[in-house]
């Protein structure tokens, strides 16, 4: 079947699926170790997803089954609403990846790399050479050796290559690294553009404080395996949270809360009282805590909600998962 | 598990066209690559300094020095040094040189193109792509091909204008300078006029040695005699007339005829086409089965070394030595198919003679012209489709 006739059989499916990426059931496995488990994977159209999980987790490996670099044991995966492996002409047609540290002919110039990677797509796609090195800032090192560039200036060469066939899905593997803060600003910047776009944006990374401010929602994988996804403020709103007070009587005001039975856990420190309460914890048990202080005689200065941050949602429930094994 | 459903996906600015309407017509999928997959990956290769600098020292800088040096030589002093071109200079550099060293490069030429992008990390951008792999590969083929076959073109073509335009003016056939074209007939009456020359220096084969007599510069006997064998099988000297002199120079003649028509001032046209498409397709089997065994081992080192002892250990040591045992796997090797097609008036490579040229005698062995023909597109079909299945089956 020709590459038109099947993206007509298949374009109807892809149509309805509100899904950029969705897996079932997706394994992988390296002889004994198995790097993606079992994966349920649904990454929303049109959004900036974050992929996260620790070193070793199966991130790259399962970016790399879902583009068709390496192949799965087990489960199916949809690209765009295409099935791949099966339609994965059609799905990668306008899907842009980076994977891994972003490698390319050291002695052409980047703007050759881009030729022999537009040539491969559809004849569009050489028109978008020079935009594409525009957009990611070295239109003016585009003729340059590509040997020559930092590694910071290949990342956004990296970047320019995904742009070249106009991409409704990037995949971009660890897209800050090598970055100065400016280039991670800059990064930072073009990842929001694209989704204000309409394009769907899958941000693989370690870099927790990145992806909070730049994705809208996330997945965590573990050991091969996807144990939270959702959006960051669904995620974060379900998590425990910290209470900061400075008050008159420190010491005292930790007998009194250790007395309730909020179930937080309180510690004395330099700033005064760090009370953690549990999951689910209603807002109301802040208003409490200054009840019991005021009445208890202590003088309360401050009195501090502490959203968790993703990192430490991040932690908390990976080092949660840790000791539960 | 939380769910994600309830994202809502920001309005889009500029909305990207739907994949349907921007793949129909791009036949992606396809395993012909397109021409500007060629073109890219030609440049890709070509813009390799070290390679080409190497590629076109090979192929054209020491066929054009050498002949250079013979130019000048020849110029300065004429008497001493012989003309820089001709049949003889044409053969030898050919069969002796460009044959060898176009499958080499050839070879290096191939197993760069097979095994860049996956070390430099191309490999991986090309197939996100989506792009057929197989079509990434066959890629490779023309535009490598375009760049060894022009570079043998262009030193076969330097060579084969510097030995007819600097040829000698008259034949020398084994040192002694002979009319060229005569016929049977012509050559014994020349032999008949010039027995000295014949005797002194052509071959000869036969049960009496020839005729004593004087070979120049004051060496030869005082008069002309010649040593027989009786029926007793001893030894004996007897004087020779002029007219059993011209006898033997003509039996002698006879015996250099087939030889001495194989020998001219230039090569003929034919000849060089001949020899042209038969290093062409030297070159194409050194370039198809170096890419297809460095895809094959994804790495250029090891493959380059193997292709070499290939060339310049296995195929002399297998086209000269028959074990009989192995006789069809000695068959099965290319060089030595090779060799069976080499066109005819051409010396052996890798040194003796050859069926075509039948210079020295070598044994070579027997296979006929279409088992070396199966054999050769055997290799080139073979390598190409293991370079192509693996490329397909690879991580990337």
């Amino acid at each position: 079947m020709s590459t038109a006739l099947l993206s007509d059989a298949v374009d109807g499916r892809a149509a309805d699926s509100q899904w950029a990426v969705e897996t079932h059931g997706l394994t992988k496995r390296f002889g004994e170790n198995v790097a993606v488990n079992d994966v349920e994977l649904l990454v929303p159209r049109g959004c900036a997803f974050g992929y996260l999980g620790p070193n070793g987790a199966g991130k790259t490996t399962l970016i790399r089954v879902l583009l068709g670099l390496t192949h799965a044991d087990a489960g199916t995966m949809f690209l765009l609403g295409h099935a791949v492996p099966r339609h994965r002409d059609v799905a990668l047609a306008r899907v842009g990846a980076i994977v891994d540290e972003p490698r390319f002919h050291g002695h052409l110039t980047g703007r050759q790399n881009l030729q022999i990677l537009a040539a491969a797509r559809e004849p569009a796609a050489k028109g978008r050479i020079a935009p594409a090195l525009e957009r990611v800032g070295i239109l003016h090192r585009g003729d340059d050796k590509v040997s020559k560039y930092s590694m910071g200036m290949r990342q956004r060469l990296g970047v320019a290559a995904c742009l070249l066939g106009d991409p409704q899905l990037l995949i971009l593997d660890e897209p800050m690294n090598g970055l100065d803060p400016a280039g991670m600003l800059d990064m930072r910047d073009m990842i929001k553009s694209l989704v204000s776009e309409g394009r769907t944006v899958v941000l693989s990374s370690h870099l927790l404080d990145e992806v909070e401010r730049t994705c809208d929602a996330v997945a965590i994988v573990d050991r091969g395996t996807v144990i939270r996804q959702g959006p960051i403020a669904q995620l974060l709103a379900g998590s425990s949270f910290e209470v900061q007070v400075e008050c008159s009587d420190p010491d005292r005001a930790l007998s009194l809360l250790e007395a309730t039975s909020f179930g937080a856990h309180v510690q004395v420190g330099p700033g005064g009282l760090a009370i953690s309460l549990p999951e689910a914890t209603e807002r109301d048990a802040i208003a409490e805590i200054n009840r019991v202080l005021v009445e208890g005689g202590i003088a309360v200065y401050r009195l501090q909600h502490i959203q968790a941050s993703l990192e430490q949602w991040f932690l908390s429930v990976t080092s949660r998962l840790g000791a539960s094994e | 598990m939380t769910t994600i459903s309830d994202i809502d996906p920001p309005t889009p600015d500029t909305a990207p066209a739907s994949i349907s309407t921007q793949v129909r017509g791009d036949h992606r999928g396809s395993w012909i690559p397109t021409w500007g997959m060629v073109t890219t990956r030609f440049m890709e290769l070509r813009k390799r300094r070290g390679l080409m600098i190497a590629l076109i020292a090979v192929n054209i800088g020491i066929p054009v020095v050498f002949l250079a040096v013979r130019l000048v030589s020849h110029a300065v002093d004429p008497k001493s040094y012989g003309a820089a071109g001709g049949y003889s200079i044409f053969t030898s550099l050919v069969a002796g040189f460009m044959y060898i060293f176009g499958f080499i490069v050839a070879a290096v030429v191939g197993c760069t193109a097979g095994s860049v992008d996956l070390t430099e990390g191309m490999f991986r951008h090309l197939v996100i792509t989506g792009r057929s792999r197989l079509a990434l590969y066959l890629a490779r083929i023309p535009a490598g091909l375009a760049i060894v076959i022009a570079m043998v073109a262009i030193g076969y073509t330097i060579v084969c204008a510097v030995c007819v335009f600097a040829a000698p003016t008259q034949l020398n056939y084994n040192g002694v300078i002979v009319p060229q074209g005569l016929s049977r007939p012509a050559l014994d009456s020349w032999a008949a006029a010039h027995a000295d020359k014949v005797i002194c220096n052509f071959n000869y084969n036969g049960p009496n040695p020839p005729p004593n007599v004087p070979c120049g510069n004051g060496n030869g006997p005082s008069g002309p005699t010649a040593v027989v064998k009786t029926p007793q099988g001893t030894v004996v000297p007897v004087h020779v007339t002029q007219a059993q002199i011209r006898a033997f120079a003509i039996t002698m003649a006879n015996q250099n005829y087939s030889d001495y028509r194989a020998t001219f001032l230039v090569p003929s046209t034919s000849l060089m086409i001949d020899v042209g498409l038969w290093i062409a397709l030297e070159a194409t089997i050194g370039f198809t089965v170096g890419l297809g065994l460095a895809s094959l081992m994804g790495q250029r080192t090891v493959p380059v070394i193997l292709l070499i002892v290939l060339e310049l250990i296995l195929t002399p040591l297998f086209s000269r030595h028959i074990i009989p045992h192995l006789v069809n796997l000695e068959r099965a090797i290319v060089g030595v198919a090779m060799v069976h097609i080499e066109p005819g008036g051409l010396p052996t490579p890798f040194g003796g003679g050859g069926p075509g040229g039948g210079q020295g005698g070598v044994t070579l062995i027997p296979e006929s012209t279409l088992a070396a023909s199966l054999v050769i597109a055997g290799w080139i079909v073979f390598w190409t489709a293991v370079g192509a299945w693996r490329m397909r089956t690879r991580d990337a």
